[in-house]
């Protein structure tokens, strides 16, 4: 089957550049404007899942959903620390399991945005131990246990009043200074840690609101959560840190997609009407060539095919640009709402590997979806008839 | 003058194109309408607030009690009418899913303070003699089909019950608000209820009360009460932070963080490639029509007829496919208010919303039409002949 040479598609592309580049630009803009929200869903999304730990287990007060709401007394919270078998011990025997205090702190946004949500944890030094390595310093040091000391995680450093190394900030009527600044890839690098026990006194808050562990390698997983879901003492919700995460994302991951799609379709819709004009009127100008191209032989779906072709290639380079307009976003910091603990999360936008390659195709799509009325109207064309018609 | 009924048969001339590009401008106008909607409900609550109500909540954070015995103190300082306690309650019907504010307050206050509140079924005296009674939104009973006399089984996310059963609230009536800064998805019940089941040991959860809403005396100066309020509780046990309900609700767009800008980035998207697409098309029908204006400058009309035609063309266009967009986004307006109703309470087009979709509508126009229109002025009757379109 003899094709049309694709350069024929090319040049005429070429030759109708103003209409050409309107089109492209405007596939390009419904494209980034997609990739965008994608990217700061994929950003969100990440930053919590993927730092998620499966070998950290999370637990937390029955019928809880987040840190915020659950809550151990002191007692509860030791015997817990205590009596779990499956806790895994270091070389010098000591229990690898940490009870911490969480709450959601008003702090000012820095260059006057208003106010925003931070979370505070009171930590054991044993938090340190589990997550190790996780954690890192970038400035000063860790806090001294038992005192006024609070260490900032970086990504939050510079985005509230008073963050800084050195300087001290008050929570009710008791003044912390900052002495660490540290890194951490996950959720923690948007939180202020502490002390426990300080931090709970300044707070007022004498509980814990969740209690985190090492367990043993062999520990039967879906038996402890049945087991710690109906334990007489102290009955708790046991997750690893990653289903913890994962869950605290589903909100607002499912509020952006929905709006990624719902946009997809609405603008989609524009975008093939847009690419649909541009191949009508591109072949009502060639309808001579039409004619001239089915009388050389040229087989009616040869003619589809080359005019579906031409309308793909606009696709193609819409979405190419729409790509291009947004790639610089990858790894701007943003911030949004954690909906689940209502503190605001710093992250950064991330346009994946994944998400260009979808929106080059959903592209491709808007543009073959554009084509096909117009190129099935240059195929029925009569030879004859359209040579007379120009 | 542009001769109107050239430019009618002119769009006419390209049916289907004219059609496409109306229609891909009224999907434009409708997203639109429906993104700037969104934020309208965002900032609804600022505008709807009374300058007669304060909120003194904890400075530490939303989630920090502030002690009972406060209330007392409030009712003491001078130009507070009125103190009515607010807890939030953090529960769910049936699955987390199912979520809804229940606040526990001062019932009959309550309807003193907010005269936006009214029962539209049900009596008050039924629901102040019962301690297990509670109020729940007009917009609520219609999602989980409730009527009056109903329970409404709540499980105690915050306060979960000692024996693990559900809250049950029997339904003494339903309220509407006509105000967007109470929502229609809220219940309401006894502050004092809540207060004797964790006395009593029958409910875990924190002590104290949310937030105060003081009302103030007429005439009574609001920055002085916040600030003896502040002042009064600045050496603790919890420091207050007092202000206008404006300002309390404020502080939660606020804390939404930059979803105003996302939402406002995504319609600026939306604009451009709308823009882009009408360009085209009018550009399009500009170069066909290259001949025509040829013939018609030789006929002796004027380059400003030639300009009103080429620009009356876009304005038409854009003017018919802006409407349409209108129209589908006030025909749906239902629809999306029932589907975002938790998310966004009291999703509507606002009469603001209506007035940007047609000031966004008249720009495309015109700067779409422009280019054309310029163009079409300053061709000499020769050039135009030539064309072979």
């Amino acid at each position: 089957m003899a094709l049309i040479p694709l350069s024929y598609n090319l040049r005429s592309l070429i030759v109708r550049w103003p209409s050409t580049i309107l089109t492209v630009l405007g596939i390009a803009a419904t494209v980034a404007v997609l990739v965008g929200v994608m990217a700061l869903q994929q950003g969100f999304t990440a930053l919590f899942r993927a730092q998620g730990r499966d070998d950290v287990a999370v637990f937390l007060r029955q019928g809880a959903t987040n840190e915020g709401d659950s809550a151990f007394t002191r007692e509860r919270a030791m015997i817990l620390m205590k009596t779990v078998p499956e806790i895994a011990e270091d070389e010098a025997g000591r229990r690898l399991v940490s009870a911490e205090c969480y709450l959601a702190v008003r702090r000012n946004k820095t260059g006057g945005g208003g106010e925003t949500n931070v979370p505070v944890r009171g930590v054991m030094p044993m938090s340190f131990v589990i997550f190790g390595r996780d954690i890192t310093f970038s400035q000063g040091r860790n806090f001294t246990p038992g005192t006024d000391e609070v260490i900032i995680g970086a990504k939050l450093a510079e985005r509230i009043e008073g963050a800084r190394l050195g300087e001290v900030l008050q929570f009710n009527t008791t003044p912390f200074r900052v002495v660490g600044i540290f890194e951490h890839d996950g959720p923690f690098s948007s939180e202020i840690w502490g002390d426990h026990d300080r931090i709970s006194e300044a707070l007022e808050r004498p509980v814990y609101n969740r209690v985190i562990a090492k367990l043993n390698d062999e520990t039967d997983w879906p038996e402890l959560v049945r087991r710690m879901d109906q334990d007489p003492q102290v009955p708790s919700k046991l997750l690893t840190e990653r289903e913890y995460l994962t869950s605290q994302t589903s909100a607002f991951s499912f509020v952006l997609s929905a709006l990624g799609v719902f946009l997809a379709v609405i603008m989609g819709i524009a975008a093939v009407f847009t690419a649909t004009n541009t191949m009508l009127t591109a072949i009502a100008a060639r309808t001579i060539e039409i004619g001239i191209l089915l009388s050389m032989g040229f087989r009616p779906h040869a003619v589809f095919l080359g005019f579906m072709l031409e309308a793909l290639l606009l696709g193609i380079m819409g979405g190419i640009v729409g790509a291009l307009i947004v790639l610089p976003l990858n790894g701007i910091q943003t911030g949004a709402m954690n909906f689940q603990t209502f503190t605001e999360v710093a992250f950064a936008f991330r346009v994946t590997p994944q998400i260009l390659f979808g929106a080059i195709v959903f592209a491709a799509l808007l543009g073959i979806l554009g084509g096909a009325i117009p190129a099935w109207r240059a195929a029925r064309m009569r030879p004859t008839e359209a040579m007379r018609r120009g | 003058m542009p001769p109107f009924r050239l430019v009618w048969k002119n769009l006419l001339r390209h049916r289907t194109r004219a059609l496409l590009t109306a229609a891909s401008l009224a999907v434009a106008i409708f997203l639109l309408c429906v993104l700037r909607s969104l934020l309208v409900v965002l900032e609804s609550g600022i505008k709807a607030s009374a300058s007669n109500r304060l909120i003194v909540q904890s400075s530490v954070s939303l989630f920090v009690y502030l002690p009972e015995s406060y209330e007392a103190k409030l009712e003491r300082i001078e130009g507070v009418e009125r103190v009515v306690r607010w807890n939030w309650f953090g529960g769910y019907y049936q699955e987390p899913k199912n979520f809804f504010a229940q606040f526990a307050t001062d019932v009959e206050d309550l309807f003193e303070v907010y005269p936006e509140i009214e029962l539209v079924e049900g009596s008050q005296e039924d629901f102040f003699g019962d301690r297990r009674a509670c109020v729940i939104g007009s917009e609520m009973a219609r999602k989980f089909n409730m009527r009056v006399g109903d329970t409404m089984p709540v499980i105690g996310g915050l306060f979960p019950r000692t024996d693990g059963q559900p809250w049950d609230f029997r339904i003494a009536g339903i309220y509407h608000s006509v105000k967007p800064n109470v929502d229609n998805n809220t219940l309401f019940f006894h502050a004092d209820f809540l207060q004797k089941a964790l006395e009593s040991g029958a409910a875990n959860g924190p002590e104290g009360v949310g937030i105060f809403v003081l009302r103030l005396e007429p005439g009574a100066d609001r920055v002085r009460v916040a600030e003896t309020v502040d002042a009064l509780f600045a050496g603790g046990p919890q420091r207050t932070q007092t202000t206008t309900e404006a300002e309390f609700q404020a502080q939660f767009v606020s804390m939404v963080g930059n979803v105003p800008f996302f939402v406002g980035s995504i319609g600026g998207g939306v604009l451009i490639a709308i823009l882009l697409a009408t360009l085209n098309t009018m550009l399009m029908a500009a170069r066909e029509q290259t001949r025509d204006i040829g013939v018609l400058k030789a006929l002796g009309f004027r380059d400003g007829t030639v300009f009103g035609l080429m620009l009356g063309q876009s304005m038409l266009l854009t003017g018919v496919g802006g409407m349409g967009g209108l129209l589908i986004a006030l025909s749906s307006e239902r629809f999306f208010a029932q589907l975002l109703g938790t998310a966004f309470p009291g999703y509507h087009i606002a009469a603001e919303t209506v007035v940007e979709a047609v000031i966004a509508t008249l720009l495309i126009g015109v700067l779409a039409g422009i280019v054309p229109a310029l163009r079409a002025r300053k061709l000499s009757v020769l050039t135009a002949l030539r064309s072979v379109g």
